[in-house]
């Protein structure tokens, strides 16, 4: 499949790009600082700091704030309003809650004060749902009545999805292409102003045989990254992968060859270093809002979503995902499916046309 | 017998700030160059010795004009002309990560030849820096490495693109040696510059370049004799660059 002159390239690539031991670091990095975030944090939001000012001194309020404390959601202080209140200014509280001496009868409407910081205007709507909501059942049970009605959730298809297995897929997707971009584009804008092209070319060697040998020895180093990556989630943040390994690497090939090819593209048109920064920037960042790494692509505005769809993250970010988290295989064909060999034509076309040797070499 | 002939070789562009028009870079050039002749292609900057020697090396097209390197028409045949052609650009970075014996390797497979890596840094002085990396030559080490890489094929022509540009004298001296060494083997080497003791001492004929033509060719003496100025009592008759000066007058060209 490959001619000898191919691999021998592909292996002095590999040797070149493994001796670069700092930008294997710094590419770890951040998605290494991303997970331990989720670490430390438990993947769960921070409880809302409140304080709590208890006027009326008696079993009903004594109850109430008792429960308030227990409330996972909170994150209680007692104190006297006036103290609270310097809390608040300085953003050590997030809201104070006031008791008013009238809090004495489980059958009077007693009115609570919620004291709010107006820069936490964004928090406002949580906080004041999330209050609504365990005072009421701090209501019932005070009143010792039951609740009409409960909502149970049930995951029609019964096993835990969390935050982080939505979002791993799309981080590893995330970092398969800025690893290409950076592994094609960069590298060949970077060879060019050095004159390693040019001195390249004046060799009997094919853009082909260039081209094959990068991208060959790129994917090899993105699969032992991603592989780390991978492997650190698993132990650490107990993430479960649906699908065979065999797919999800396979999906890593497919979109670290697209993205390669792309890198490709935009290396050959960039003439400069300092082009292909605003070039690739431009790719890359509008998709790592609309490609669903973050947050599903239907939360976005309806008239997006058709765009956000078919960008290249979003196909190779989904398909990872189908593997992952929905245990699809990667020869299952859907609509995704079409997205990413559009992508792999499209983008190898476009880099087999583009990345002409005497003009990128020039 | 010839190994390269070049015909009326013309290179265009646009000009700078204006694409609606065009200039020749190189302007109907002719020379032919003999096997195992040192040429030289002498010339200030701009006057286009690197813009003819990358059409013959396969890296610019040729916009008119025709180039036969050891009876291969350039044009149709640049692939096979790079298998027999060894050349020093002169830009001369590598990969930096790679030791030199580990670029030499490289080179070879290239060619899909295998090299002995040892022998090819001998013949440069360099086998004390086999496992070097080449950011840490210094400027004439790394030019001599430039010429080992552009001997990994055993090629029958070698171009040089101003090889000793910013070299010390001694290392400029060390470089002649290695020219002439190559030369006495059988290699034809047609190389640039605008050293004019270089072009004297070393080049058995001499093209002297200006604003895309070759305004004078022959060896060295017989331009000498010809364009130098006849010696005053006090002096002697003058030297090439006093061949240069009068010919392309004493104007700066940067």
């Amino acid at each position: 499949m490959f001619t000898s002159k191919q691999i021998h390239l592909a292996k002095v690539f590999l040797k070149i790009f493994l001796r670069d031991r700092q930008s294997i670091i710094f590419n770890l990095l951040f998605p290494l600082i991303f997970m331990g975030a989720f670490i430390f944090s438990g993947g769960e939001p921070d409880p809302i700091n409140l304080g709590l000012v208890n006027n009326s001194n008696n079993s009903i309020s004594q109850d109430f704030s008792e429960l308030v404390s227990k409330d996972p959601l909170f994150n209680i202080t007692k104190g006297e309003e006036s103290d609270l209140k310097k809390q608040l200014f300085m953003g050590d509280q997030t809201a104070i809650i006031i008791i008013p001496e009238t809090f004495n009868s489980i059958e009077n409407t007693a009115e609570i004060k919620i004291l709010l910081d107006a820069s936490q205007v964004r928090q406002i709507g949580t906080i004041r749902e999330a209050i609504d909501k365990s005072l009421l059942s701090i209501e019932r049970q005070l009143r010792n009545t039951e609740p009409m009605f409960v909502i149970k959730l049930e995951d029609v298809k019964s096993r835990p999805q969390r935050y982080i297995d939505f979002l791993l897929p799309g981080i590893l997707a995330f970092m398969l292409m800025n690893l290409s971009i950076a592994g094609s584009g960069f590298n060949i804008v970077e060879y060019r102003r050095r004159g390693i092209l040019k001195r390249l070319f004046v060799t009997p060697i094919k853009p082909k045989d260039f081209i094959i040998s990068i991208v060959v020895s790129r994917i090899a180093i993105i699969l032992m990254q991603l592989s780390v990556i991978l492997g650190l989630a698993i132990v650490l943040l107990d993430i479960k992968i649906l699908g065979s390994f065999f797919s999800l690497f396979g999906m890593i090939v497919i979109g670290s060859f697209i993205f390669l090819c792309l890198g490709f593209c935009f290396g050959s048109i960039a003439k400069t270093q300092e082009s292909i920064r605003p070039i690739v920037t431009l790719f890359t960042f509008p998709q790592l809002v609309l490609s669903g790494v973050f947050f599903p692509i239907n939360l976005l505005p309806e008239i997006i979503q058709p765009i956000a769809y078919t960008l290249p993250l979003s196909v190779v970010a989904s398909g990872l995902r189908d593997i992952a988290n929905e245990g699809l295989s990667l020869l299952m064909f859907n609509l995704n499916s079409l997205g990413l060999i559009l992508w792999i034509i499209l983008s190898f076309v476009a880099a087999t046309k583009l990345f002409i040797w005497k003009e990128v070499a020039g | 017998m010839n190994i390269i002939e070049v015909k009326n070789l013309i290179k265009t562009y646009p000009e700078p700030g204006n694409i609606t028009k065009s200039f020749n870079a190189v302007d109907g050039v002719t020379f032919n160059i003999k096997i195992g002749e040192i040429y030289g292609i002498l010339g200030p900057n701009g006057a286009g010795k690197t813009t003819t020697l990358e059409m013959l090396e396969g890296l610019k097209d040729i916009s008119s004009g025709s180039a036969l390197i050891d009876g291969l028409d350039v044009i149709n045949n640049s692939f096979k002309i790079k298998e027999i052609i060894g050349v020093q650009l002169q830009t001369n970075e590598y990969f930096d990560s790679l030791s030199l014996t580990e670029l030499l390797i490289l080179f070879g497979k290239l060619y899909s030849q295998k090299i002995d890596s040892k022998s090819l840094l001998e013949k440069v002085s360099l086998i004390e820096k086999l496992n070097a990396k080449p950011n840490e030559l210094s400027g004439g080490q790394k030019q001599r490495f430039s010429i080992a890489c552009a001997l990994v094929n055993h090629p029958k022509v070698l171009f040089l693109d101003e090889p000793t540009t910013g070299l010390d004298p001694q290392a400029k001296r060390n470089l002649w040696n290695l020219v002439q060494e190559l030369n006495v083997g059988g290699m034809t080497i047609v190389l640039t510059t605008h050293n004019m003791e270089e072009a004297e001492s070393l080049c058995n004929r001499i093209a002297i370049m200006d604003e895309g033509k070759i305004i004078a060719e022959d060896t060295p003496q017989g331009l000498i004799d010809k364009y130098a100025s006849e010696p005053t009592p006090e002096t002697l008759k003058g030297n090439l660059e006093d061949v240069f000066l009068a010919l392309t007058d004493h104007k700066l060209r940067d």
